[in-house]
């Protein structure tokens, strides 16, 4: 249907007297706000129907609107007042409307507070696992890379075997003799004070050769000391922390001898 | 604008928003004639009419807020108040008893083959203009738009199918165009 169809279909008519189904209002209503030239005939319509009511007009009784006057006074007692009935009815819906919107924040701000609340929890379960996923990769690196200087065929082994002064000292040596590293895995030996540190040495022709300092904080941990290319047997000695000088033989904590 | 107009729509809408006295005075001496004449095409008895444009006016004072400009023009609005109160006045079980006291004669409605009740009183305005449409017609407008019944309801009394009401409705409105 065009709009010329519609326009003369009579619903113009029957939405403006009233007579209209809802959906009928609906559709006519829609109609209107695309096409103007439909709004322009509803128009005539109802300036053609005013004018006829008017031509038709028949004074109601004078009394008739003192009555209303009087009715509507009764909605509030004085004319001021009844000025101030819009604002106070407008104002008790925008009361609703800030009630609302308090209500609304409330709740927002609740959900945002419990968000944050849930992701703060989050991020620090979080950076324990990643302290735990760290702690966990480099033991498995350690582990690893032992794996690999042990099962190396080139690799000797020494154990070095406590003497009567410190028993339970226990350390294994892994000497690479054709890389020349050394590798020193502590597995049992007492904790020293902060001023005293363990010390490896290789003994090459009765002489002790330094091989680097360290502390055994830890047990079963790897430790790279420093390369030498021949050893009859390995030593380790108590000495001052950061020792310079040769080995004090007294504290001989541990030897082994190298199988060449 | 007609000769009557003080305000325009606008401005007299825009007062009567803010509920001004003067503009409600102004609305009822302007407009009151001419909604009280559609009123009594409904309403025979001169005293409820009364009463019923008492109604609509108090009515209008209320809801102005209601009132959208962009679904029609200012009168077009009241006049749908006036009908509808109008409508409920004649359904309405205090009046409906007081037409049976009545003699009658004057008893009579849409059913007969003449619906006007009072020609003296009623036969003025649209009501007046029906009369030069068609019978069939005529029986329709009178019932759906003076007496407020449904398509459904004049289908079922008239016992025709709703279609051919649905459409001689129609046709009875582009009829009435031409006339008014």
């Amino acid at each position: 249907m065009n709009i010329q169809e519609y326009i003369s279909s009579g619903i113009i008519e029957s939405y403006v007297l009233g007579l209209a189904s809802a959906e009928e209002r609906i559709e006519f209503e829609q109609m209107c706000s695309e096409y103007p030239e439909l709004v322009e005939a509803r128009n005539n319509f109802e300036l053609a129907l005013e004018e006829q009511a008017r031509r038709n007009a028949s004074p109601p009784p004078s009394k008739v609107k003192e009555k209303i006057w009087s009715v509507i006074r009764q909605f509030s007692n004085t004319p001021k007042i009844i000025n101030m009935e819009p604002t106070t009815r407008r104002s008790s819906g925008s009361r609703w409307v800030a009630a609302a919107s308090i209500i609304l924040f409330l709740i927002a701000g609740y959900f945002a507070f419990t968000l944050y609340n849930r992701n703060k929890k989050l991020e620090d379960s979080n950076k324990v696992l990643e302290a735990r996923a760290n702690r966990t990769d480099s033991l498995l690196n350690r582990i690893t890379e032992e794996q690999k200087t042990i099962n190396n065929p080139n690799v000797t082994v020494v154990n070095m075997v406590g003497t009567q002064k410190a028993s339970p000292s226990s350390a294994s040596i892994y000497w690479d003799s054709t890389s020349t590293n050394v590798y020193l895995v502590v597995k049992n030996m007492p904790k020293l004070p902060s001023d005293k540190q363990y010390q490896l040495w290789a003994l090459i022709d009765g002489k002790p050769w330094d091989l680097g300092l360290f502390d055994a904080q830890e047990n079963n941990v790897i430790l790279k000391m420093k390369n030498t290319q021949k050893a009859d047997a390995f030593a380790i000695t108590i000495e001052n922390r950061g020792n310079t000088g040769g080995p004090t033989l007294e504290k001989l904590q541990s030897m082994g001898k190298a199988k060449l | 604008m007609s000769p009557y107009t003080k305000y325009n729509e606008q401005e007299l809408v825009a007062l009567l928003l803010q509920q001004n006295d003067q503009a409600f005075s102004y609305l009822y001496d302007n407009y009151s004639p001419a909604l009280f004449g559609i009123i009594n095409q409904i309403v025979s008895d001169k005293e409820t009419a009364s009463d019923v444009l008492q109604d609509v006016f108090i009515n209008i004072w209320r809801k102005i807020g209601s009132y959208d400009d962009s679904k029609g023009r200012l009168f077009t609005w009241m006049l749908n108040i006036a009908r509808n109160a109008a409508i409920d006045k004649i359904r309405s079980r205090p009046y409906q008893d007081n037409l049976k006291n009545q003699p009658l004669t004057e008893n009579v409605n849409s059913k007969s083959a003449n619906p006007v009740v009072n020609p003296q009183i009623n036969d003025v305005g649209l009501k007046k203009l029906i009369h030069k449409l068609k019978e069939e017609y005529r029986i329709l407008i009178d019932m759906s738009y003076f007496q407020g019944f449904t398509h459904e309801e004049i289908a079922k009394l008239l016992n025709i199918p709703l279609g051919t009401v649905k459409t001689r409705i129609r046709s009875a409105l582009i009829q009435l165009r031409t006339l008014i």
